[in-house]
This record gives C-alpha cells, sequence and structure tokens, in this order.
C-alpha cells in the first residue's frame, strides 16, 4: 500500500515537473489544421481557378502534407516578400512557397530537403534582339522581388555595371508581366515553368523566351520555423515519400507537363 | 508565441546602405513638394478666378487627388501611362505620383490660406500704385505663406512618408525599397523594418524641427 502511495505521487510530480512541452507538429495535429504559405501568382506552383480556388502544384503538396498529417489544409496566400514575416509571426505553420534554400535565408528559416528545383529563362519580347543571357547587359530588365532570380539578375546587372541597363523589382509577378507587356522593362528572368505557362496563357502576346539564364540550379524547400526540428525533420521524410511514391512526377505532370521532373539531388556530396 | 532571436550585427552593417535610400527618399519629398506648391498655388487660384475652364481644371484636379488612395495615383502613373506608352522611370513616376497628391492637398490649404488675406490690402495695395501681379506677390503671397506654413510641414511629412509606396512601381534605391531588397535576401524582417522605421521618423522629426526654426525667423511678428 505504502509503496503504491509512493509510486502515485512520484508519477505525480513527475507529470507536473515535466511539462507538456508540444512542439509545432504537436500543435498543428492537435489543432486540426495544417496552415500553410503559398504564393498564388507563381503559376504553375500556385495561381487561381476559373472560381478564384486556389489551385497549383504547392497547393497539391500542402493538401498531401495536410493528409498524411491527417489535418486539413488551409492555404493562406502569401506573396514573395511576405513569406517569413507569415511564417514568423505564426500566422502559417509551414511555407509551401517555393522558397531558394540560400545560406542566407537559413540563417532565419529551417528548410527542408528541396522539394522542387526550377531552372531559369529569360523571358522577352517580340522585335527587342535579345537572344540570350548576355545580350540582356544594357538593357531595362526586372524581376520578382523575393526571388532567386531577382536577387541573381540583380547581381549580374551590378556586375555588368552598364549605365543604359537598369534593374527593377516589382512586389508581384502579376506587375512584372504587366511591366514587360507594356515596355517599361524589356526582359526579366523567370522559371521556365512560369515562362511556358505565361505563354501558353495567351494573355501577352510577343511574349518569347529568350534562351537559358546561367544561374545554378534553384532548388527550393519548404520552410518551417528554424527551431522547430520535429516538424522539419517530418517535413523531410514527407519529401522523400513524395518522390519515392511517385506522387512528385505525378505532380508534375498534372500541372507541369510531360517530360522528365527535375532531379532533386545534387551529384557528389551528402545532402 | 513569439520566438525570434534578433540579428542586429549584420543589420547594422547595412545601415550606410539604407542611409544613401534615405538620401532618395528626401530628394523625392523636397522635389514632389516643390512641384507640389508651385502647382498647388495655381489651382488655388484658379479655383478661386473668375473662369469656368479654370476652375474645372482646378476642382477636378483636387477631387481625385484628394479623394482617391496615393497608390492608386502612383500605379497610374506608372502602369496607367505605360498603358499607353508612356514610359516613365520607377522614380518618375513616384514623384509624379506624391506631386499630383500634394498639389491636390496644398490647393485646399492655399485656398483657404488665401481668405487670410482681407481683399482690402489688395485695393489698398493697389490704390498705391502697385500692378496686380506685383501685389499678390509683395502683399498677398507672403502673408499666406505664414498661414499655411504648418500645414505645408505636414504636407511634406506626409510627402516623406508616402515615398514608401514607390516599391509598387518597382522602386529599389529609396528607403522602403533598400530596405525590402535587404528583407528578402536575408529573411530578417524585423530588424531591417525596425531601421527603418527609426529612419523614417527621424527624417520626419528632422523636417519638423527644422520647420519650426525655419518658421522662427521668418515669421516672427
Amino acid at each position: 500500500m505504502k509503496l503504491l502511495l509512493t509510486a502515485a505521487v512520484a508519477l505525480a510530480s513527475l507529470t507536473t515537473a515535466l511539462p507538456a512541452f508540444a512542439d509545432k507538429l504537436d500543435d498543428i495535429i492537435a489543432s486540426g489544421t495544417l496552415r500553410c504559405a503559398v504564393v498564388l501568382d507563381f503559376p504553375p506552383m500556385g495561381s487561381r481557378d476559373a472560381n478564384n480556388n486556389p489551385i497549383g502544384f504547392d497547393v497539391d503538396t500542402c493538401n498531401d502534407l495536410a493528409k498524411v498529417l491527417g489535418v486539413t489544409a488551409e492555404i493562406v496566400e502569401t506573396p514573395f516578400p511576405d513569406r517569413i514575416p507569415a511564417l514568423v509571426s505564426g500566422r502559417v505553420d509551414v511555407g509551401v512557397a517555393s522558397t531558394s534554400d540560400t545560406l542566407e535565408r537559413a540563417k532565419t528559416v529551417g528548410f527542408s530537403i528541396p522539394y522542387f528545383a526550377f531552372e531559369m529563362v529569360v523571358l522577352t519580347k517580340d522585335g527587342l534582339g535579345i537572344a540570350d543571357y548576355d545580350s540582356l547587359k544594357g538593357k531595362k530588365v526586372g524581376s520578382t522581388s523575393g526571388t532567386y532570380e531577382a536577387i541573381a539578375l540583380e547581381k549580374s546587372v551590378n556586375e555588368w555595371a552598364d549605365p543604359a541597363g537598369s534593374f527593377r523589382s516589382y512586389q508581384t509577378q502579376a506587375d512584372v508581366m504587366l511591366a514587360l507587356s507594356q515596355g517599361q522593362i524589356d526582359a526579366t528572368v523567370v522559371t521556365s515553368t512560369v515562362a511556358g505557362s505565361t505563354i501558353a496563357t495567351g494573355n501577352f502576346p510577343g511574349f518569347v523566351m529568350g534562351g537559358k539564364a546561367p544561374y545554378e540550379i534553384d532548388y527550393v524547400g519548404l520552410i518551417a520555423l528554424r527551431e522547430e526540428q520535429g516538424l522539419l525533420n517530418y517535413l523531410n521524410l514527407f519529401v522523400n515519400q513524395q518522390i519515392r511514391t511517385g506522387r512528385y512526377a505525378e505532380l508534375y505532370k498534372k500541372w507541369v507537363g510531360d517530360g522528365e521532373a527535375p532531379n532533386l539531388t545534387v551529384p557528389g556530396v551528402y545532402y | 508565441m513569439f520566438n525570434y532571436t534578433f540579428h542586429w550585427r549584420p543589420a547594422f552593417q547595412a545601415l550606410p546602405h539604407m542611409l544613401s535610400g534615405a538620401v532618395v527618399t528626401l530628394q523625392i519629398a523636397i522635389l514632389s513638394m516643390i512641384i507640389g506648391v508651385a502647382i498647388g498655388v495655381l489651382l488655388a487660384l484658379m479655383s478661386g478666378s473668375g473662369n469656368k475652364i479654370f476652375r474645372g481644371i482646378a476642382s477636378t484636379w483636387i477631387e481625385i487627388a484628394r479623394n482617391t488612395p496615393a497608390l492608386f495615383q502612383i500605379y497610374m502613373a506608372y502602369f496607367g501611362l505605360g498603358q499607353f506608352g508612356i514610359h516613365l522611370d520607377s522614380f518618375v513616376a513616384l514623384l509624379a505620383g506624391i506631386a499630383f497628391n500634394n498639389a491636390g492637398y496644398l490647393a485646399e490649404t492655399f485656398r483657404g490660406g488665401l481668405r487670410v488675406v482681407p481683399a482690402t490690402q489688395v485695393r489698398a495695395a493697389r490704390s498705391l500704385g502697385l500692378g496686380s501681379v506685383s501685389a499678390f506677390r509683395l502683399i498677398v503671397l507672403p502673408q499666406m505663406f505664414r498661414a499655411v506654413f504648418y500645414p505645408m510641414t505636414n504636407q511634406m511629412v506626409w510627402a516623406i512618408l508616402m515615398t514608401s509606396l514607390g516599391v509598387v512601381v518597382g522602386l529599389n534605391t529609396d528607403l522602403t525599397g533598400v530596405t525590402q531588397e535587404l528583407n528578402v535576401k536575408t529573411f530578417r524582417t524585423f530588424e531591417y523594418f525596425a531601421l527603418a522605421a527609426v529612419l523614417y521618423y527621424l527624417i520626419a522629426k528632422a523636417v519638423t524641427l527644422g520647420a519650426r526654426a525655419f518658421a522662427y525667423r521668418l515669421f516672427r511678428y
């Protein structure tokens, strides 16, 4: 009897002494909702359909993640520059927002292993004489603020240091396309997926691709708060499983089209 | 919970870059005020004139400038005119948008300021042999500027804060533009925006204090 009592007291003190520490992964499962930051003017990764519902590769990825977590997905539309504030201020749990995994950013947020990779191409208009990346020298160029290609393009413009050339960064992809169609800029650099789907819409007659941009492949990861290791582990395994089960290839086919989905491994190195 | 560790050291390293952005901000604000005051005086005179066309132009300008968002005016100067093949540079579009807005607000301020000067003064000046232009320039205008000086300072501060809208038309050299670029490269949003807020505060405060000293020298009775 005395032993039982001691055990009960010990158990009680143990449970009170150790505060229930719920991390983000626990919180998401307990709340029943996974809130994903998704950029919705970045087709085919994220956009809206005719009924204004969010669609795209990133939206489906978020839904898949919610499904395996056993919760419902909530898509929170987030412009590119606002992804991290949304995450840090706790308005979203995870960013499924084509976020390039730069070392600079990894000081602030935690990245999963890459879940997609982009190749960059020059997008320009007919008759401007822009055939490849080097002919952008001395031209007015612009891109979406906060994207991998914007950072790389601005760096090139600064290196060329041609007084006739300029770089502008716009807040949304839509504004970049508007600026290009009006002639405010002569060219932009976008992912091949965006270039393809923008030309395919037929909304912008005269848009043509002007060759590949010689950047390193832009690997993008899912993002979560840096210290949420439990959640980041889960995200890594989730990405791994997406590819292992063929879901990645399936989503690529659905949103980007036929052809080989980008290889997400870097040869010659451990992750 | 708010769990975020501030990285101030790298943020302070970007301070010179942000200060050069603050200079651009101040440039745009000052230029937009000079243009705004010039057009504002004209609009105030036009709205008080007997000519119907002048009155129409002035009231249209004032109505649009005061009753639509500054964001919309700047966006129109850039993408609106761009639709018609008129390509303003981001800097010029922002300047045009703010100057347009300033002129509209200041015109109303000046209209009130003109009422301060009694018509009898103009008549007295004319009877002493001053022409209508010199009577306006030497008698009315100085007194009007004294009456509207503090509202003008307000508009100046407002113009400084409005320059932050330049990011929507692709401006990346002013204080907000520079801050936003640093933000997207590093994701250290809170540090850079806090620094930018302090810089905006200091600029605005310097303008108000400077204006007060200026007014003390110029307008003391």
